[in-house]
């Protein structure tokens, strides 16, 4: 199976090639960046309702753990700018004082909300941070599961919906037209939010070589291991336990996946996933896994989602205009089990491409 | 200069009459609800967005997260920063959106004329300078704790504040914050006894260093782990607890006694990885002080301990917990015949376990974030003329108990804590 490599340009071009003309690049380049004594360090740090991880390059523990710790204290303090689950976050001050008014926030937590809102228009509301009500009432905030009266799902109806959000940029003020609090959820940007902002931090501090994880549902590649191309990264195929689906070489750019085999519930056997469809107020069915390669974190933890929602085909149009920007969806098992490559470097759907082989053995494919 | 009566005095509302019994209870109940009330129009939402243009001495890790709280108060912008360290500006940048005017020198900033205040972020061995300079070329301050290096320093802050008749308020957001805000009027109402003990604890697991770019930048960077600008971990970390101590007790501590070490990161810091400090207050109270930094099990958290019960704070929420009542019910001997007791083996260990059960937590509606309420609430203060919650005379109670405190480890003997230097 041919191995290719992403890697982000400067300018954002995402730079593609197969791994043979990959790895020669890439040892060219690592010889001159990259300390040859450096050693490579695996760091975890709790935050977010997961674990992020740093495998990072550095001469010594010391300087890794410096490193990664400056890393890891920006993802808490983003974790307390957004949390919806800390009512001292500016997240939820938000939710909580901007139907009375607007509310002025920082430049940043602005900037968070216009990310949002942008991939709510364009997803046409695939993706949408207002969904924390929907969370709450089918009790995924309870980490046990309910499934809710109709009734009850259409009295959120006033309380759901990224156009009831109003961002004015003149005064960097949000406020709701509903008049009334809402209930903000960055759960499927704001991972990804926190790996950009760690990243930038990490190469601020001068490391060539990491790969960031935030719970493995969005990594980010800084430059590639000493002697290599790129940051081995294999998505399973969910359909089938144990099968890679995908192998990528990552570089200088991010992946994001979404999934339903993680967390649901079971009720009455049938399985209920954490991925809504805002516009019909329940749990996504029939879709398995999303995968998107983008160059930023922050884009491709949003587009997991939106890939999961929308119909494949929209999808796809949606994606026609990111060149630099990679998806890929397994549906099932019901009504239809089937794998989707938009944009995809390589063939990862083509019957004979499912591999379980380790990266060894690939790379000298 | 503030003399300790003084400091006394002007926080009557506080609990002071547990200890000297000075003031009844009905005026005590009626000074506390005063202050929350004074407490609640500085932090509630700003109704005012008109112009208000920050400078920032100091745009460090500390002073980034201050500008991004003041940038959530209408109207507010930053229109200058002073920093000796050239990468500062641009990070700044980012964080405002816009270009902010660079100095190299901080009298350069001080000299402009378009600010309404001034921040001060600058290491803990420089706030002395930078604040008195900045407080008499008219300016407003928002100091970050802790208030001064030396208690001449911080008398001199005192002073200038008062005679500029300028605002001065002391980043101790503690005070802030609406769940210990909440939490501690219900103390001073009485609801754990008599407060006898505080015991803070600020555990860490990491070096408390920075990468640095290159090694000619380390004391810039790391200054916190070198004498000539910090006051280490008492002072980086103690400062807030030290001043919560005060403010439960009323009053400033008396005499400060301490200990420290380097056990773990030998890599050539000055200040010590691990410190103890125990401050000592009126009527033999006690507030005891712990860091260490290469075990995170106790986190950020202060105790008070009462004579009816306890109260755990921390930077997310307020919670107490209440002593098993003693006296029950009076016995009513049946017919009025004593039945005589049965005899039973005295020892049962469960005595002496720690409470494992939940505790009550403080409900309040607007728990937000205690920086971004301070800085709000001294936007307030400079528009409308009013003293800060946390103003000159707070910031000097726990810079003495900080000052005092490294004294004490560095003779290691008990000092005297005195206002006068």
């Amino acid at each position: 199976m041919p191995l290719t490599l992403r890697a982000t340009l400067p300018g954002g071009q995402i730079l593609t090639c197969f791994a043979a003309f990959a790895l020669t690049l890439g040892q060219v380049f690592v010889a001159a960046q990259t300390p040859p004594a450096a050693t490579r360090f695996h760091l975890s740090h709790a935050a977010m309702g997961t674990e992020f991880t740093i495998d990072l390059y550095a001469k010594d523990q010391s300087t890794a753990e410096q490193q990664a710790n400056v890393a890891f204290d920006e993802i808490d303090r983003l974790e307390d700018l957004l949390s919806n689950y800390r009512p001292s976050s500016e997240l939820s001050r938000i939710s909580r004082d901007a139907g009375n008014g607007p509310v002025v926030t920082d430049p940043e937590t602005f900037q968070f909300l216009e990310r949002s809102l942008f991939w709510s228009q364009r997803s046409s509301g695939a993706f949408d941070i207002t969904v924390g009500p929907l969370l709450r009432v089918w009790g995924f905030y309870q980490h046990g599961g309910r499934v809710p009266l109709d009734t009850e799902l259409k009295s959120l109806r006033d309380s759901i919906g990224s156009e009831k959000i109003t961002l004015d940029e003149e005064h960097r003020s949000v406020s709701f037209k509903n008049h009334h609090a809402m209930d903000l959820d960055p759960g499927s940007i704001g991972k990804g939010f926190a790996v950009d902002a760690a990243v930038r931090l990490l190469r601020e501090a001068g490391v060539q070589s990491a790969l960031i994880s935030a719970g493995g549902s969005t990594l980010y590649a800084i430059g590639a291991p000493p002697g290599e191309s790129g940051w081995i990264v294999k998505v399973e195929d969910p359909r089938s336990t144990g099968i890679t689906a995908a192998t990528v070489l990552l570089k200088d750019t991010s992946l994001s996946s979404g999934a339903c085999t993680q967390k649901f519930f079971i009720k009455d056997g049938h399985r209920y996933c954490h991925i809504f469809n805002p516009q019909t107020l329940r749990p996504m069915e029939g879709v398995l896994q999303s995968t998107v390669i983008s160059p930023s974190a922050t884009d491709s933890d949003a587009l997991s989602t939106v890939v999961f929602v929308l119909p494949p085909e929209a999808s796809r149009q949606l994606l026609t205009s990111m060149p630099n920007t990679e998806a890929l969806l397994f549906r099932g098992p019901t009504p239809v089990s089937d794998c989707i490559a938009i944009n995809w470097q390589g063939q990862p759907c083509s019957p004979n491409h499912s591999s379980s082989k380790s990266p060894s053995q690939e790379k000298g494919n | 200069m503030i003399s300790r009566r003084q400091f006394t005095q002007s926080l009557s509302a506080l609990a002071v009459s547990a200890s000297t019994g000075v003031l009844n209870a009905a005026t005590e109940a009626s000074s506390i609800e005063a202050a929350e009330t004074d407490a609640a129009r500085q932090i509630a939402p700003a109704k005012d967005s008109s112009p208000f243009r920050l400078g920032i001495i100091g745009a460090g890790s500390r002073g980034q997260e201050l500008i991004r709280s003041f940038l959530r108060v209408p109207g507010v912008s930053v229109a200058a920063a002073a920093d000796v360290y050239e990468p500062r500006f641009a990070q700044l940048n980012r964080i405002c959106g816009h270009e902010v005017a660079p100095h190299k020198d901080y009298r350069a900033l001080l000299d402009r004329k378009d600010l309404d205040a001034v921040i001060v972020a600058t290491p803990l061995g420089l706030h002395g300078e930078h604040v008195v300079a900045a407080l008499s070329s008219g300016h407003h301050v928002y100091g970050e704790k802790v208030m001064a290096y030396t208690v001449e320093q911080a008398n001199a802050i005192v002073a200038a504040a008062s005679e500029n008749k300028r605002i001065y308020q002391i980043g101790h957001q503690y005070r802030y914050s609406p769940w210990i805000r909440a939490a501690v009027q219900r103390v001073q109402q009485g609801e754990i006894g008599d407060v006898t003990h505080i015991i803070g604890y600020w555990h860490r697991n990491n070096d408390w260093r920075r990468p640095v770019p290159d090694p000619s930048l380390e004391h810039l960077i790391n200054w916190r782990l070198y004498h000539q600008w910090s006051l280490g971990l008492i002072a980086e970390l103690g400062s807030h607890h030290m001043d919560i101590a005060n403010w439960v007790f009323g009053e400033y501590p008396e005499a400060a006694l301490a200990s420290g070490s380097i056990c773990r990161y030998h890599d050539g810091r000055e200040t010590d990885d691990n410190v103890q400090a125990i401050l000592s207050y009126s009527g033999g109270r006690r507030f005891i002080f712990t860091s260490i930094t290469d075990n995170a099990k106790m986190g950020d958290q202060l105790w008070l301990y009462g004579t009816k019960g306890s109260l755990n704070l921390t930077l997310q929420d307020a919670t107490f917990f209440y002593e098993p009542k003693k006296i029950t019910k009076p016995v009513v001997a049946a017919n009025g015949k004593d039945e005589g007791v049965v005899t039973s083996a005295s020892y049962n260990p469960s005595n002496e376990m720690p409470y494992r059960g939940p505790g009550k937590p403080v409900d309040v509606s607007t728990a937000e974030d205690p920086t971004t309420a301070a800085t709000r609430a001294f936007i307030y203060c400079v528009r409308t003329g009013t003293s800060p919650i946390a103003d000159a005379k707070v910031g000097l109670g726990s810079a003495l108990g900080v000052i005092q405190a490294n004294e004490s480890l560095r003779l290691r003997k008990e000092i005297p804590i005195s206002s006068k230097a």
